[in-house]
């Protein structure tokens, strides 16, 4: 469709599960909605990135039994997940979690997006730029052709819109940029119980001593997919290239993560094929369009979420979702450190935050909404996202239809 | 390596090295026989748990050490290293 004029009430750049829910809830409100997304499927780090758990769906509680904190877009999604996979949530620690898999996320999605007939989908297609109109925006895409909106959402999780129009972000220190993990698939018949589990750390530990696995291998771990003879493997990385810090905008860092992701996932299995009875004849079966990244820029908004208010679990008179994840710091490569807020309580999410400060008609949502460091920590996961993504979607089919 | 004149260490001792270490984050009274794998002992830090044990007690645990009952408090932990390194 290169070179043709396409108007929409709404567009939305970047379909993770933000522009997933932004989407279809703005379409559900009558407004005529485009959804454009790079890759060639839906879901962003649930697919692309093959995380593989919904986290931030649930209340923290000490009482057993999961309870979701967002119901609406969220109940939507859990609902399908749990017919799709035949798993419920799981309580890790203090945290209920839903395993999800990525091959059934994909095809949910694209169930959810053909059903809204005001919603138009647009994969592998790639926008370099916006530039504000009297009454919307101009979205630039890269095939040379253009899109008219009256109100834009951005949920691309690196705020690329800020990027372009050249500031109203923030962006940690590389030193404190919550790490990304590269997540692969594998073909394998391991039962990784606790035991198995920890045979596979001894396993790595002697190939890391002998020199046989590189030292990335640290960040290892694996996890049973739910479906027979398949594991998720995860290596939490340092991100830095040949001495430099982490940069998850640089395209040189990014190909750095890529590569070090497929090396380490490649030897480690190799090693453990070789040594573990239980691996025989394991081999990596799926490698993510890219890497899985938790941070980088942040939209500064009409309120910016802090990690005190996530902690303090504060209250807002404008709050458009709960955020209940604890801060879950990545800083490093050695796994994560969780800070939970008082007596477990969830934390409102002001629209404010999704409201870039000084720009009309446009919203912002996922994992780069407005919130300091910290607070990003608890509101990038997936569960919250779907929230986010359902609030800025319906607050924008309302801009347009002013 | 200063291992040969490192005592085998007590549970106590334990907490707080594995604490200094940034191993896990136990509270300050976390009990000798507290649930290290509840604490937060998933596999990727009983990785570096191996590693630091043998950087700080000269001591090298196997794939056939790890087992859930060996490392399942301070105080199996501490009679684990203790049992390797006499």
């Amino acid at each position: 469709m290169s070179g043709a004029v396409r108007r929409f009430d709404v567009a939305v750049i970047g379909g993770g599960s933000a522009g997933l829910a932004a989407s279809i809830t703005a379409a559900r409100q009558g407004a005529r909605t485009v959804l454009l997304e790079r890759q060639g499927s839906a879901g962003g780090m649930g697919t692309a990135a093959l995380v593989h758990s919904f986290c931030g769906l649930y209340l923290l509680r000490q009482e057993p039994g999961a309870v979701l904190a967002n119901p609406g877009f969220c109940g939507e999604i859990e609902r399908r997940m749990i017919e799709a996979t035949g798993m419920g949530p799981q309580r890790f620690g203090r945290v209920d979690v839903l395993p999800q898999h990525p091959v059934e996320f994909a095809r949910i999605a694209d169930g959810m997006l053909a059903a809204e007939s005001g919603l138009e989908t647009r994969f592998h297609t790639v926008v370099t730029g916006v530039e504000r109109e009297a009454d919307g925006w101009r979205i630039d895409l890269a095939d040379g052709g253009r899109m008219f909106c009256k109100a834009l959402v951005d949920a691309s999780g690196d705020a690329v819109v800020a990027g372009w129009l050249g500031g109203g972000f923030a962006v940690a220190p590389a030193a404190v940029l919550q790490r990304p993990a590269y997540v692969f698939g594998v073909r394998c018949g391991a039962v990784l119980d606790d035991a198995g589990r920890l045979r596979v750390s001894g396993l790595l530990v002697e190939g890391l001593r002998a020199g046989a696995l590189p030292s990335a291998a640290m960040g290892l771990s694996f996890r049973a997919s739910g479906r027979p003879g398949e594991v998720f493997g995860s290596v939490d990385l340092t991100g830095g290239v040949d001495g430099a810090e982490f940069d998850p905008l640089d395209p040189a860092c990014l190909t750095a993560l890529e590569t070090t992701g497929r090396r380490v996932a490649h030897e480690a299995v190799r090693h453990l094929a070789e040594r573990d009875p239980e691996w025989m004849g394991a081999y990596v079966s799926h490698w993510p369009a890219r890497a899985g990244i938790r941070e980088s820029r942040r939209w500064i908004g009409e309120h910016v979420l802090t990690g005190d208010e996530v902690t303090a679990g504060a209250t807002f008179e404008d709050q458009i979702a709960l955020a209940t994840w604890p801060m879950e710091m990545r800083e490093t490569a050695r796994g994560p450190k969780l800070r939970f807020p008082v007596d477990d309580r969830p934390c409102g999410i002001p629209l404010r935050c999704l409201k870039p400060a000084g720009l009309e008609r446009l919203w912002v949502a996922g994992r780069c909404i407005s919130t300091d460091h910290e607070a990003q920590a608890s509101t990038r996961v997936m569960g919250t996202c779907f929230a986010t993504g359902e609030a800025a979607g319906r607050e924008a089919a309302k801009v347009a239809d002013a | 390596m200063a291992s040969s004149k490192k005592l085998s260490p007590n549970p106590t001792e334990l907490i707080d090295w594995m604490n200094g270490e940034g191993l896990l984050e136990l509270d300050w009274d976390f009990p000798e026989d507290g649930d290290l794998f509840a604490a937060g002992l998933d596999s990727m830090a009983v990785m570096q748990l191996v590693v630091a044990v043998e950087d700080e007690y000269g001591v090298e645990l196997t794939p056939e050490d790890l087992t859930k009952e060996a490392l399942a408090t301070p105080t199996t932990l501490a009679a684990l290293i203790a049992g390797k390194m006499s």
